[in-house]
């Protein structure tokens, strides 16, 4: 009697785990990879979950960093979005630290730091290190 | 670079660190066949370990990580690891020992496990296979799962995967992420580490490829768990169901926890677990080795791991007859080294989501209610049965004490979102599923050993004292 309800137990937990999986999901997966395993790294992360929020921003940051010249200290995000876009940048960007724009109209940007202000597109080409498709990296005039 | 070839690397690296780690096993795992499966599982263990502790070694003599200080380090583990005392187990004891699939391993004679099948017929040969193959398809999902992106968590890009990726680059550990509030600095470093180690031996960040790390730690956790219940007598049948159901626990073996803490954390606490058990019951000379590394590793892993420590330490205490201070040390003592390594990068920021005067019983009961609301109906059905298995099962002192260790860590969960500066409610809705799920192989395991514990030979502690 107590190993044929021990036996029932265990298969029926057995049976509850297996039922409650997210079957559905397995098939688009396979088909995922299938598809991305050939793209670079870039590519795999922008058309996964990490960026669904916001494609277009990820695309910025990829961007940002492949134009980062040697000897940049620091990156400032601008402007300030939600702390999602925050940790996505100082992950894309890492090492490098990166600060959101929280600083007063008499801060000066040090000439080794760089401004990756997103959505913009400055009439004006004083301090625009790169335009890119997504904003602009904009730096100190002397840069 | 594509992603099979990148993940091929990543692989050869691991295979390679877990080479080390088979090596070093050696000190405090007998070469014998009744800890063969444990021994692969122990050996991924101890190759994480050597490819976590050789970064801070390299930075710490001033050079750059990579293949010479890692082979220097595996040299000079493997060199002191000769040094131990070989090891020596108990005789088996005076019981049946039959050979089934070529592997000799104790058991009782007379199986009557509740979990075996009875009759011949439909017998060992076919539930073996279907064991067998749900094992495979349930490690083969969670693969898929873990490797179909990169790394994407919220907590990986803030946390585990920022600090890996910082370290990497920066070839160091930079004073800023000592202040970095949402990137946690007083969290334990040994994931970000091993994601660096990784990066620093294939000369790149590529946390697509790394994500084979989290396929690895399931089989590890399947292996030692399957292989731990074998050992101690349970059939074939109840370590194979209990492997099966893990292998598809997907709360835990998910897309979404790939890159966090809790699916290591689950392989170290099975680790540790299984090696207070073994201690307690004074299962052979390498258990309070096994044990003492496990500490250090869990609590390298996540802070619970230094919770889990503390606990096994107390639970060390209570049970552990004339060794429990011996017992007790191996179990708390690394874990307190790693924590006091830690120090020096941990930084003073103090920790943002807890106070400790918010505390109150109206706060643990507000936990305690939206934890009930938030598990759905399988998961009370699932909760359900285990608890009928608990009652259905022998009184085992090592399943005891695994599900005790489990339920200290299961009721802190509950009790510290009583502490939480957002409230309870936010606390046990964001993290009580994965947290917990952490603890599926253990809750396994306790479980399991309880349908055919073996009885363990007289401690020698006890004889002599």
């Amino acid at each position: 009697m107590r190993r044929a309800a021990a036996g029932a137990a265990a298969t029926l937990l057995l049976a509850l785990v297996l039922a409650s999986q997210s079957w559905s999901e397995l098939p688009p997966r396979a088909r995922v990879l299938a598809t991305f395993a050939q793209k670079e790294l870039a590519v795999r992360r922008l058309g996964g979950s990490g960026t669904a929020f916001d494609r277009k921003f990820f695309s910025f940051l990829e961007n940002v960093r492949r134009r980062i010249p040697d000897g940049t200290a620091a990156v400032v995000l601008r402007p300030a979005y939600r702390d999602i876009h925050l940790y996505l940048a100082s992950y894309a960007l890492a090492p490098l630290p990166v600060y959101v724009d929280s600083f007063s109209d008499h801060w000066v940007l040090p000439k080794d730091w760089l401004i990756a202000a997103y959505g913009e597109d400055p009439t004006y080409d004083f301090g625009v290190f790169a335009r890119l498709p997504e904003g602009v990296l904009l730096a100190p005039p002397q840069r | 670079m594509t992603l099979v070839f990148a993940i091929v690397q990543v692989g050869a690296i691991l295979l390679a660190a877990c080479a080390v780690g088979w090596v070093l096993s050696a000190a405090f795992i007998s070469p014998g066949s009744r800890f063969r499966l444990e021994r692969v599982g122990w050996s991924f263990a101890l190759g994480c370990g050597t490819l976590i502790a050789f970064v801070p070694a390299s930075l710490g003599i001033g050079i750059r990580p990579g293949w010479i200080g890692f082979l220097i380090l595996a040299a000079l583990l493997v060199a002191v690891s000769r040094q131990l005392a070989p090891l020596t187990l108990p005789s088996p004891p005076a019981r049946g020992r039959k050979e089934i699939g070529g592997g000799e391993f104790d058991r009782p004679t007379g199986d009557n496990s509740p979990l075996l099948p009875a009759g011949e017929g439909w017998g060992e040969g076919r539930s073996r296979a279907l064991l067998k193959v749900l094992i495979v398809l349930g490690v083969a999902a969670y693969a898929l799962r873990a490797l179909t992106e990169p790394m994407w968590a919220n907590d990986f890009i803030a946390i585990w995967g920022l600090k890996g990726k910082t370290i990497f680059g920066a070839v160091g550990y930079p004073e800023r992420l000592r202040g970095l509030e949402f990137a946690h600095p007083e969290y334990p470093l040994g994931l970000p580490l091993l994601y660096a180690g990784i990066s620093f031996l294939t000369g790149r960040w590529d946390d697509h490829a790394m994500a084979l790390l989290f396929p690895l730690f399931q089989v590890a956790t399947l292996l030692v768990l399957f292989g731990w219940l074998r050992r101690r007598g349970a059939s074939l049948a109840v370590a194979g169901l209990a492997a099966a159901t893990v292998a598809w626990f997907e709360p835990l073996y998910s897309g979404f926890l790939t890159g966090m803490a809790e699916v290591p954390l689950a392989f170290c606490a099975l680790l540790f677990g299984a090696a207070l058990a073994d201690a307690l019951d004074d299962m052979d000379t390498g258990a309070l080795c096994r044990l003492a590394f496990a500490a250090a590793l869990i609590a390298a892993t996540k802070n619970e791991g230094m919770f889990l420590a503390v606990a096994g330490s107390l639970l060390a205490l209570i049970f552990g007859k004339g060794a429990r201070w011996k017992i007790a040390l191996a179990a708390l003592g690394p874990a307190l080294l790693v924590r006091a390594l830690h120090l020096p990068w941990r930084g003073r920021l103090p920790l943002a989501d807890f106070e400790w005067n918010l505390f109150s019983m109206e706060r643990v009961w507000d936990s305690i209610a939206a934890a009930m609301l938030l598990l759905g109906w399988a998961t009370w059905a699932s909760l359900a049965l285990l608890l009928v298995l608990i009652a259905l099962g022998d009184r085992v002192p090592a399943g005891n004490r695994l599900l005790l260790l489990a339920a200290c860590a299961a009721v802190a969960y509950l009790v510290i979102p009583a502490f939480a500066v957002r409230g309870p409610a936010w606390l046990i809705e964001t993290t009580l599923l994965r947290t917990s799920a952490a603890l599926g192989p253990i809750v396994a395991a306790g479980i399991a050993v309880r349908f055919r514990g073996l009885k363990p030979p007289p401690s020698r502690y006890t004889q002599q004292g």
